[in-house]
Parts: structure tokens; sequence; C-alpha cells
């Protein structure tokens, strides 16, 4: 039983727990991508050459699975370098960055339907507030000049196409 | 010479030298912001100048990435937050002679040794680029397949933590490559019956996403970070007794840059970092390191700007990116219809010298705007994050979507910045990726014409020695981290 628990300790020490999760994580997603290479369109080896187009991406993916599987033990190299693997990581996501990629998410879901201009309006009012910007001076301004500035340079001056979105249903 | 002379013609023209200098003004603006780089900026700007002229698009770019070297050891010096990674040794003696009061005096050193930096490489690079191009002519598909695998070892040696990860976001970057109709069969590959798919993935929508949206995410998680600033009134130029007592430095720096530039993948920041400790190294006075002393901050400028012209040798010569940035240059040369490689400067010489015009009015151009505008920069660096970024994920919104008009490339943005941003958290960095996205066209083509040739023998690609020399480079590239701990401990 002893014995048992020293190996799982031995092994807890060799392997790094996040990384080890990552690679299984991208083996997956290595085994799905060699999955779909197999059923790739077959080529007659005259027209391909003998070259058929799976061989490259299933190199490129037997050697990232081989370094893959090194790296929930590369803890142990970088340690000997004195590098640290685990600083950047040591804190959980930041509920700012989590509710971030939700709103700009939802924005760009959106878009299609906003339109560009209100879509700009959308990213200038909600990052900042979300943010905490509760200057209102400062957040008016931003929020009617930034996009102003934007639409000028981008749609008038560069003639980049803006899709009305909403603003045209408004205006029918 | 007469290359030379229609090159330096091409660009006198009103509407490029604005450019140019708008390119220096972004690039110093933007290496002065922390969090904004200028492989960000080259992202940002690659989809609006697709309908430039080719000279003023590339010579913008080519300014902006020189400038903005320069422009992170703004912030560097002032609020002892490097505004890119190339100025992380400047702070290191830049800020204790701010903290000291001589804020104007530290710029200026930092701006003329970058000068210095800058045009030597530059000088190098007139020769080296030729001459390699030369060579590179007589390079057949197996010798540059050979070239490619080496280039994508080196990957292993970009700043990071592991080399381990750089590789593999660096092959994951040449797989990324081979989304779409593969060109030799018409076969689709990994487009999972989605049409945007067929044509591949663009570069840009990932380059943004990666360099942008990714340092987004960062960014909002110390949005309330509070910096302790010095004001700098103007920059203030060495005197010559001063730069008498430097120019060792700067010369062996300046070197040193070049030298690191120019190999694929070896970028300014690990050039900085060794130019500081050589300086260290060859000094008289290494107790005064760390405390200010001017020799740590020639070091470190001359050889991080001297990488920035060394890195355009090998993407302009042999069509493999020196660096992140050259990398983004790269793809811009690509979307221009340009074949980067020797034949770009045996078909179109004065391009070429019109690059490197543009990159030593840049270099020229950013002492002049140091002088007047220090003050003013050092007041950027205050903008307030909560601002910024907004205005950069508008930016980068705009950029990805105009490039082809699709909502379709804005996904692929916010997804690479996701993908980016979780990357840097367990250690992978985003530039080995871009690095692989551009070269895995390269390799996989060679690959091929290779095998066909040697009638799919691998071995026989062996045979030339050119291939053999890049393999054993690649070889003693990739055990480096072995036999550099052998060597240290003897």
């Amino acid at each position: 039983m002893k014995n048992k628990e020293n190996a799982s300790n031995s092994l807890g020490a060799l392997l790094n727990k996040s990384d080890t999760i990552i690679a299984i994580i991208l083996t997956l997603i290595i085994a799905f991508l060699w999955f779909e290479t197999t059923k790739f369109e077959k080529v007659p080896d005259l027209f391909s050459n003998n070259i058929p187009p799976e061989m490259f991406p299933q190199i490129l993916l037997i050697i990232i699975l081989g370094m893959v599987l090194i790296i929930p033990f590369e803890h142990i190299f970088l340690k000997k370098s004195g590098k640290n693997i685990d600083s950047s990581r040591k804190n959980p996501v930041e509920i700012s960055t989590i509710g971030t990629m939700i709103i700009l998410t939802a924005i760009i879901a959106s878009s299609q339907i906003l339109g560009a201009a209100l879509t700009i309006i959308a990213v200038s009012i909600s990052l900042p507030l979300y943010w905490g910007e509760r200057r209102l001076k400062v957040l008016i301004s931003y929020v009617v000049g930034f996009p102003l500035f934007v639409i000028v340079l981008f749609n008038v001056i560069l003639g980049v196409h803006f899709e009305p979105g909403l603003l045209d249903l408004i205006k029918n | 010479m007469e290359d030379i002379v229609k090159g330096i013609g091409l660009l006198l023209e009103f509407q490029n030298i604005l450019l140019i200098l708008s390119g220096v003004l972004i690039g110093v603006l933007v290496g002065a912001l922390p969090g904004l780089s200028s492989p960000m900026a080259i992202a940002l700007l690659i989809p609006f100048t697709i309908s430039l002229d080719p000279v003023a698009a590339i010579a913008m770019m080519a300014a902006l990435y020189c400038a903005g070297t320069f422009g992170g050891s703004i912030t560097a010096i002032l609020i002892n937050a490097p505004g890119a990674p190339p100025a992380v040794a400047t702070a290191l003696d830049g800020y204790p002679m701010a903290k000291n009061g001589e804020p104007g005096r530290a710029l200026g050193l930092a701006a003329v040794s970058s000068v210095f930096g800058g045009i030597f490489s530059l000088i190098i690079f007139i020769f080296a680029a030729p001459l390699l191009a030369k060579l590179a002519l007589e390079f057949g598909p197996a010798e540059y397949f050979g070239l490619a695998v080496f280039a994508l070892s080196m990957l292993a040696s970009m700043s990071g933590k592991s080399s381990l990860r750089n590789l593999i976001s660096g092959l994951v970057g040449v797989l990324i490559g081979t989304i779409g109709i593969h060109l030799t069969t018409g076969v689709e590959r990994f487009t999972f019956d989605i049409p945007d798919l067929e044509e591949g993935i663009h570069f840009v929508p990932v380059l943004i996403g990666l360099f942008a949206v990714s340092e987004l995410f960062k960014q909002s998680e110390k949005l309330n970070a509070v910096v302790e600033r010095i004001q700098a009134k103007a920059l203030r130029l060495p005197s010559l007794i001063e730069l008498k007592k430097l120019k060792y430095t700067i010369l062996r720096s300046s070197g040193i840059g070049t030298f690191i530039g120019i190999l694929p993948a070896e970028g300014s920041t690990v050039a900085a970092i060794i130019g500081y400790n050589e300086a260290r190294r060859w000094s008289k006075d290494k107790d005064k390191f760390g405390k200010g002393s001017p020799e740590g901050i020639v070091g470190p400028e001359a050889a991080n700007n001297a990488a920035a012209g060394g890195a355009m040798v090998p993407t302009l010569a042999l069509g493999i990116p020196g660096s992140g940035s050259t990398a983004l240059i790269l793809a811009a040369l690509i979307m221009h219809g340009f074949r980067p490689g020797p034949y770009l400067i045996s078909e179109t010489p004065e391009f070429v010298y019109a690059i490197f015009g543009a990159m030593l009015i840049a270099n020229l151009g950013f002492l002049f705007i140091g002088l007047v505008g220090a003050k003013f920069f050092s007041l950027v660096a205050f903008i307030p994050k909560k601002l910024l970024w907004p205005a950069v994920f508008i930016f980068s919104m705009i950029g990805s979507y105009s490039f082809a008009s699709s909502m379709f490339d804005v996904w692929v943005m916010l997804a690479a910045g996701l993908v980016g941003y979780f990357m840097d958290r367990h250690g992978f960095s985003a530039a080995p990726l871009v690095m692989g996205l551009i070269l895995g066209k390269l390799v996989e083509e060679s690959f091929s014409q290779s095998m066909i040739i040697h009638d799919n023998n691998f071995f026989a690609l062996l045979e030339s020695p050119v291939v053999l020399l890049f393999f054993v480079l690649t070889f003693l590239s990739l055990s480096s981290p072995f036999w550099t701990r052998y060597f240290s401990k003897k």
C-alpha cells in the first residue's frame, strides 16, 4: 500500500498537473485532426505525384504529438534552468478578463444585426463602463468622439464598407 | 549604384515620405505605450495598406518597425515599464539614471545609440542582402526545404519560457497553413465543409488576434496598475566626449545586434539582452550597472535597433523572417504580390533599396521626433487603459473585416485572440506560431517538390551538401539547450 502511495507521489512529482491537462487536450485535438486527414478525398498517385494531400499534415501531427507528450515532464528541465512555467498561470483567470471575453463575443455575435456604426459605439460604451470608467464627461466625449473619428476615417476617407445594420431598418 | 538611385527615387515622392514619417510617429507612439507593440501595429496596419503602392506600404511598415523598437525605450526609461520587449534591458539602467534626475540624458543616450545601431545594420544589410540572395539563387527546392526546417528549429531559441513550446507553436502555425484547398491536388483539407475555409485562413485576422486582441485580454487583468512617472522635459544629446567613451560599447553592440538579427527567428529582445550582458562584461565600471550606467543603456539600445535592420536581411534575401515583426512585413510583401527571396533582390533591386532608404529615414526620423517630442511621448504612456484598449479592439475589428469584407475573419480574429491569451498563460508564444504560419507554404511546397525530384527518397536529399549543412545546423540548434548546459557546467 505504502509502495503504491510512494509510486503515485513520485509520478505526481514527475508530472505537472496543468501541463498534463494541456497535453491530454492537445492529444485529443491531434487524434481528431488525424481522423480528419483520413477523410481527405483520395487522389490517384499519378495525379498527386506520390505525395497524397494528407501526407504533410500527418507528418506534422506526428511530430507535434511527440513534442506534446514531453510537455507534462518539461517543468523538470525548466526548473533546472531556473524557469518556472507556472508563474504566469498561478492565479486563476480574472473575472474582468472572462467578462471582457464574454462582452466582446456578444458584441461580435450581434454585429451583423447592429451594423458597423452601432457595433463601434457598443464597444466604446461597454468596455470602459465594464472596466470601471465612471467619469461622465470623459465617457460621453469618448463615446461620441471616437466612433465619429473612426467612421469618418475609415468609411468616409478610406472607403471601407460599413454594414448599416439596424440603422438601415430605422431609416426605412 | 543605378538601382540605389532608382530606389531612393521611388521614396522621394511626397506621399511616400509622408507615410514613412507617419510610420515613424506611429512606431514611437505604440512603442511608448505599454502593451502596444510594433508587431501589433504592423498587423493592424496591413489591411489598410493593401490599396497603397507596395513601396509606400512596405516602407511605412519598415519605418514603424525601426521606430517601434526605439519607442519602447521611452517608457522603459521614464516609468520602468518597457513599452516593447526589446527595451527590457534598457530599463535596467535607464530607469535608475532617470530616477537620479537625468531622464533627458538617458533618453538621449538611448536615441543616439539606437540611431547608430540602426544605421550600422543597414550598411551591413545593403552589402549582405544581395550576397545572400546571390547564394540563394543557386538553391533548389531541397535546399529551401533544409533552410525552412533550420528556420523552424531556430524558433526554439526565440524569447519565451520554453523552447519546446515555441517549437510546438511554430509547427501548429505550419499546420494552420495547410487549411484550405491543396494546390497540387485540389483536395480540401481541414475545411469542415465551411466555405470560408476553402481559401485557407488569412494571415491578417490571425495576426491581429494573436498580437492585439490577446494583449487586450492580458491588459484587462491589470487595468488599475499604478506606475510612478518621471517627467522628461527634453531629450539631451550626449556630448562628443561621452560618445567617445562609449564608442566601443556601441560598436560592439551594433555588431552583436546585426549578427543576431540576421539569424532566422532571433529578434531584437535576444540581441538587447546579449548587448547588455556584453556591455557589462567588457565594462571597467561593472559596479555602476543597475544604478544608471550609460553603458547599460547604449549596449542594449544599439543592439536591439541593429537587430531590427539585421532581421531584414534573411526576410528579403531568403524569404525567411528574422523576427516577429519581419514575419508580418513578409506577410505584407506576399499580399502585395511579391515573392520574398532571392528573386526579389535580383529582379526588383530598386524596391529593396527603397526599403533600405525608408529604414534610414526612420532612424533619423525617430531621433528628430525624440528631440522635439520627448515630453509628449512621456505623457502618452498615461492614456487611460480603459479608453485605449476599446479603441485597439475597434481598429482590430475594422482591420480584420476590411481585409476581405468578411465577418468570418472577425470571428477568426476573436478566436485567435482567445487562443493567444491562453497560449501565453501556459507558456506558448504567439510569434513562433505566426512565423510557422508564414513559413508553412514554403515548407510544404519545397518538401513536396524535393520528394518528387528525389523519387520520394527522403535520404537522397542529404546528397546536397547545403541540405546536409542546414540539417546539421538544425540538429545543433535543437540540441543547444543540452550542450550549452554541458559547457557552462565545465
